[in-house]
């Protein structure tokens, strides 16, 4: 395995974790898969359509989401909002993430 | 969109059933549709098959897709695998113990009627055995293989890892510790045994070429005591310790080879049991086929033992030397 290989190897499982907060921290008002994908985009955060789809699907299953299929211009959207369920996980999502940013802050600046 | 429909068709195929295939095909037709249409509103032009073949290139193979969906296509998946291992163990288990309580009843009940090979029933006990553990292990895997894809939610704790408990580690033996009990017992049977060889060794019953072979057996003996109460002493094994009982355990393995390769060395002739008196009730051809077997079997089970014993020695040999 080659040092890019690593890396992108390694950034991959990073960004793993960090998509399931994004997508949630998201989802307050419902969006199909698609209009999520280009929402992460524009703020900076790139997610793989083969990523993104299969997790939506996977926080459904787990109770965090909730979806619907709605006809949006003679065409079939599944859109996704977050569930009662992810509203009470998504605060101590956010205060895990604060708290691993400050703990690896200090362990990166030693 | 005619690619694009057959382009979802690819991925359906391969996405399991029961992941509500028919959903995805369409949550993923939906998602290709707007992206073309964005790609066409971009290039100020309208979507084409070219348009659609870069896209769905892009997007990447119908298999990889699917892959996505279910990235551990495991046959048994590590939710359900301890369970199997445990049930596989089990009929193993069953299946070995119960097969040779049929062998030794057959055998006991042919020595009774005289008229059969017993070496080839011995073999097809263990053939039976062989055959009927693929068999079970194939019901099981195939078992097993539904549970991992239609019952997403099966789950049992097996009880072993609730109840575990680092304090058990405390009463394990360290790695290289010797039993005690072990030693001695094979010490006072070593001892026996040499006592019973001695004097079986003096029976008229042997050839000359076996009577070459028994200084070696008593020295191997010896070799075995000698090695036993150093191990008492010295309370763990070490490497010369294993060292020591590998060469033992293959010098004894040598012997049974030179016996299995001669039988004619062990076999006991008629003229062997010319002392039985001819108007007797035995019937000597069946009882010399009956210790010749008897003598075959034995060998073979000592030879399996020895090589249990090297096996054990090698591996803690091994676990000495490897880098901590």
């Amino acid at each position: 395995m080659t040092n890019t290989e690593s890396l992108e190897n390694v950034v991959l499982e990073l960004r793993r974790g960090v998509i399931v907060l994004a997508a949630l921290s998201q989802l307050g008002t419902e969006q199909y898969g698609y209009s999520l994908l280009k929402q992460l985009s524009d703020q900076g955060l790139e997610v793989d359509q083969g990523t993104l789809y299969p997790l939506l699907r996977r926080l459904e299953a787990q109770g965090l989401l909730e979806s619907v299929w709605k006809l949006e211009e003679a065409r079939p959207r599944r859109y996704y909002i977050i569930s009662a369920e992810g509203k009470k996980l998504l605060p101590k999502l956010k205060k895990e993430w604060s708290s691993i940013i400050s703990v690896m802050d200090k362990i990166l600046a030693k | 969109m005619n690619l694009i429909n057959r382009y979802v068709t690819e991925v359906g195929k391969h996405l399991p059933l029961v992941m509500g295939r028919e959903d995805i095909e369409r949550e993923l037709r939906s998602t290709l549709e707007d992206m073309l249409e964005e790609r066409a509103e971009k290039e100020g032009r309208a979507a084409d098959e070219s348009m659609e073949m870069e896209l769905l290139r892009e997007y990447g193979s119908p298999q990889k897709v699917a892959e996505t969906y279910n990235p551990h296509p495991y046959l048994i998946g590590p939710r359900i695998f301890p369970l199997f291992l445990m049930v596989l163990k089990i009929t193993f288990f069953g299946i070995a113990a119960g097969l040779s309580v049929v062998t030794i009843i057959q055998l006991i009940t042919e020595v009774a009627s005289m008229d059969h090979d017993y070496v080839k029933i011995v073999l097809q006990g263990f053939g039976n055995i062989f055959s009927a553990c693929m068999a079970a292990s194939g019901y099981v895997v195939l078992t097993f293989a539904i549970i991992e894809r239609f019952v997403p939610d099966f789950k049992i704790d097996i009880e072993e890892e609730k109840k575990w408990d680092p304090a058990i580690l405390a009463k394990e033996p360290a790695p290289h510790s010797v039993k005690r009990g072990d030693l001695i017992a094979e010490i006072v049977f070593t001892i026996i045994g040499l006592a019973f060889l001695n004097w079986l060794f003096r029976l008229p019953i042997f050839s000359d070429e076996f009577l070459r072979l028994v200084p070696w057996i008593i020295a191997l003996c010896f070799a075995e005591i000698v090695l036993d109460f150093y191990l008492l002493r010295n309370a763990v094994w070490t490497s010369a310790a294993y060292i020591a009982k590998i060469l033992i355990e293959t010098a004894n393995m040598a012997i049974v080879f030179i016996i299995l390769r001669a039988p004619e060395m062990l076999g006991v002739t008629v003229q062997a049991l010319s002392h039985i008196p001819e108007d007797s009730s035995v019937e000597i051809g069946k009882l010399i086929d009956i210790i010749n077997v008897s003598i075959w079997i034995t060998l073979i089970v000592v030879l399996i033992l020895q090589a249990v014993e090297i096996g054990k020695a090698v591996y803690g040999l091994w676990r000495i030397k490897r880098p901590k």
